[in-house]
């Protein structure tokens, strides 16, 4: 089967997750992405032990599934043949992208200007902390840098702490733009024969996941940098709402076809006739009483009681699913936004992340779960670059490769 | 200067934010984005009225307001299509269909058409056809129960969506390239569901793998799974900092003496000890110590140490921040009265074929005829007649 981006070699010099799961993206369509890897135990994510305190068990899915349809190569680039090693790799590939200091990689001969030398034709993509321009030279990571955008801020209800997007929500967006912004440049190097720089912060990618209310921030309205309870929402029927047992989204605009709707099923008709809330504009003035009396009637029964009785109405409300509701999903297991996945450390099919973005003639796929260590570094020296087998030996004899 | 996307006609007739923004940003690298919208879609411009979300969603575009149920309208969209590289909808499949927008039907005006869609649900399953909402699919990925501390109401981000929109524009691209060596076009899907569920990625795939009610529930910041890494304890002005250092052992040092612990202390002077046998002592026992001093002196020592932590900011900060303008992730627009407005710049950086802003989101039907003269060949008599029959606006 022909994948969309065939023929696509990516040196992956990456560690954790915003630069592997760029990768991940590019070798799910197919693209040839070689992970290299220091010989001293790799990427540091093949040592997660826990998430969340929990053991990982037999496989690390953090480190496996990021790292899916790639190959390993485990050379030591503080070795001068194991940069040499890396030169000859760049010749022969279409993308360079590392998330490591630009310190380390000038250090070791991997700075843009050395390797456009080698290879014009090369896109070098970075994935920093706080773009090319920024100041801050710490390291950085998703929650380091997601502190300082000002979106966990405004989460949640006043007074409480802030609340951070989600394990790895900010590096899922930085490894999207850095995908994204290697097929443009690899699309413009094929008009003009020529690659370049480009760079997705964590920084830069984490303003972008803002916008809905960022944006609204930058226009005016100072509100949007604060925590605003659910109380008070604006909008009464844009809202959280506990029933009896669990709680509920609803997510309507407030007009009153609705709210007629809406308030027919509560209270046997109570609210329909309140005058307060007759109207959009008295239903956001009178707002937090709206709330009340919504918040009143729903405690009396359950989820599913009153889910039966929206259903006809064709309201715009779903249940709060819970992660084992999703794992039960058929809408997520259907569209391969989960799939099933051989994984050789445990000799078992096991379930997996699948694949987001649908290509109806080339999918993506879900090959092979992340690679051994070094597991292809034999392969790729004599088959991609032409090492004889007794210069694989003597590479490895100088350390410099695993 | 030359941009990424040079020579690319995309013609785009979404409605929702996060689609629209799909579309601006290939017209960000340059695409020739074309609005298509039907005549009276939405209200005649005002110059002076600023809809900062429009504006964002719509810029690098140009506008055609087109009737396609026409006959006279309909031949001049299908000569558009002919001409286009990518379409890209948020319509129902029931509507595309009945407009004759549908995938077979456009596909066969122009083979090799990029027929992209931005969707709620994705393009299979039971739920393939129902209109959907960011909020709907934030909440059904199990990711709202567990993001606030215990006992506390689920939260909807409004991020989810723009995921999404990242993924379409990914999706155009990737489809862009196979047809470039085949010629072979093809339908690109992004759904709600899906970008809600990739922003939630870690955690689901946790649970899919580990399964277990301590990934259903709230965790308490006082209850981390490492008590040096995602972390969050209050200082001594109320603000809070935030720790990311999984390679405990690199950073222990470090952490121990600006706290004031012990390096060596026993209950703490292994990887193990901090994160699993001694895990809730030192998560309080760190936060008895960042609450002894305010946020400013906790900034000066962590930065002093290049220590991958941060204080929580909100959104004052970014908008202050000078490298932010430098990187142009904001920059600032003028609107037709010379007035200035900021707006969310280019989070991608290319030192050759660099985001520009060409030009503001347009008014309806601003370059219907610049188009069909342009792009389609007709004469301005031509141009004349679809406007007398009310074909084009």
């Amino acid at each position: 089967m022909t994948n969309a981006l065939d023929g696509i070699r990516v040196i992956d010099l990456t560690v954790w997750f915003q630069g592997p799961v760029a990768a991940q993206h590019l070798a799910d369509f197919g693209a040839e992405v070689i992970k290299i890897e220091r010989p001293q135990g790799g990427d540091l994510a093949r040592g997660v032990r826990s998430i969340k305190a929990v053991p990982v068990g037999d496989w690390n899915q953090y480190f496996l599934v990021i790292n899916r349809n790639k190959k390993s190569m485990a050379v030591d680039l503080k070795e001068e043949r194991g940069r040499e090693i890396l030169h000859k790799l760049v010749k022969e590939s279409d993308v360079f992208l590392s998330n490591l200091s630009p310190k380390n990689l000038a250090a070791w001969d991997l700075s843009y200007e050395q390797l456009h030398d080698i290879n014009p034709r090369l896109v070098y993509a970075m994935t920093t902390g706080y773009g090319p321009h920024g100041e801050i030279t710490k390291p950085s990571f998703d929650m380091t840098v997601q502190a300082l955008t000002g979106l966990m801020a405004r989460q949640g209800e006043p007074g409480q702490p802030p609340i951070y997007l989600g394990m790895g929500s900010g590096d899922a967006i930085g490894g999207l733009m850095a995908a994204f912004g290697i097929l443009l440049a690899l699309h413009n190097r094929d008009a003009t024969g020529f690659g370049q720089y480009i760079d997705a912060s964590l920084y830069g990618a984490q303003l972008f996941l803002g916008a809905p209310s960022l944006q609204g921030y930058l226009a005016g309205d100072e509100s949007l940098a604060r925590q605003r309870s659910r109380t008070d929402a604006s909008n009464p029927l844009r809202n959280t709402y506990q029933a009896g047992d669990g709680w509920l989204m609803f997510a309507m605009d407030n007009v009153d076809e609705n709210w007629t709707k809406l308030a027919g099923t509560l209270d046997d008709g109570a609210l329909s006739a309140d005058a307060r809330f007759a109207s959009a504009e008295q239903r956001e003035t009178n707002n937090e009483a709206v709330i009340a009396a919504i918040d009143a009637a729903l405690a009396k029964r359950t989820v599913d009681e009153w889910m039966s009785d929206w259903e006809p109405l064709g309201l715009a409300i779903r249940p709060i699913a819970n992660l084992q509701d999703l794992a039960d999903d058929p809408q997520a297991w259907e569209n391969d936004y989960f799939v099933d996945a051989y994984c050789e450390e445990v000799q078992r099919d096991v379930k997996v992340r699948g694949l987001p973005i649908g290509l109806s003639k080339t999918p993506g796929s879900v090959r092979t779960l992340g690679p051994e260590l070094g597991q292809h570094t034999e392969e790729i020296l004599t088959e991609t670059l032409g090492y004889t087998w007794d210069q694989v030996v003597e590479l490895k004899e100088q350390g410099a490769i695993l | 200067m030359s941009k990424a996307l040079d020579g690319l006609v995309v013609l785009d007739t979404t409605t929702e934010f996060w689609a629209s923004l799909a579309a601006a940003m290939l017209g960000d690298f340059g695409a020739s984005v074309i609005k298509v919208e039907p005549p009276g879609s939405r209200s005649a411009p005002d110059a002076r009225a600023w809809d900062h979300l429009f504006e964002l969603a719509n810029r690098n575009k140009r506008s055609l307001a087109i009737d396609v149920e026409q006959p006279d309208g309909r031949a001049a969209f299908e000569k558009l299509v002919a001409k286009a590289d990518v379409f890209l909808t948020d319509a129902l499949p029931s509507t595309l269909q009945e407009r004759s927008l549908d995938y077979a039907s456009l596909s066969q005006l122009k083979p090799g058409l990029v027929y992209a869609r931005g969707s709620a649900y994705g393009p299979s399953g039971p739920d393939r056809d129902l209109p959907g909402d960011d909020a709907l699919a934030a909440a059904r990925t199990g990711i709202m129960p567990v993001l606030p501390q215990p006992g506390q109401p689920p939260v909807y981000t409004e991020a989810g969506q723009m995921y999404t929109t990242v993924m379409l524009a990914f999706g155009v691209m990737a489809a862009l390239r196979h047809r470039e060596k085949t010629g072979e076009g093809q339908q690109v899907d992004a759904s709600l569901l899906g970008g809600n569920m990739y922003g939630g990625s870690l955690d689901l795939q946790a649970f899919l793998a580990m399964g277990g009610e301590r990934f259903l529930q709230p965790v308490s910041r006082l209850d981390a799974g490492n008590p040096m890494s995602g972390v969050l304890y209050q200082a001594s002005d109320g603000r809070w900092v935030t720790l990311t250092m999984p390679d405990t052992d690199r950073w222990w040092p470090d952490l121990a003496e600006i706290t004031g612990l012990d390096v060596d202390d026993e209950r703490f002077n292994s990887h193990e000890k901090r994160c699993e046998v001694n895990r809730l002592e030192l998560l309080g026992t760190l936060e008895d110590a960042f609450g002894k001093q305010p946020s400013d002196h906790w900034r000066n020592e962590l930065d002093s140490r290049q220590m991958s932590a941060d204080i929580i900011e909100d959104y004052a900060y970014p908008a202050a921040d000078s490298s932010v303008v430098r990187n142009r992730y904001v920059i600032d627009v003028k609107d037709a009265d010379d007035g200035s407005h900021r707006m969310l710049g280019f989070p991608i950086y290319m030192s050759d074929t660099p985001a520009e802003l060409s030009n503001r989101a347009p008014a309806i039907g601003e370059h219907s005829a610049e188009i069909l003269r342009g792009l389609l060949g007709y004469s301005a008599d031509e141009v004349a007649e679809l406007e007398a029959v009310g074909a084009i606006a």
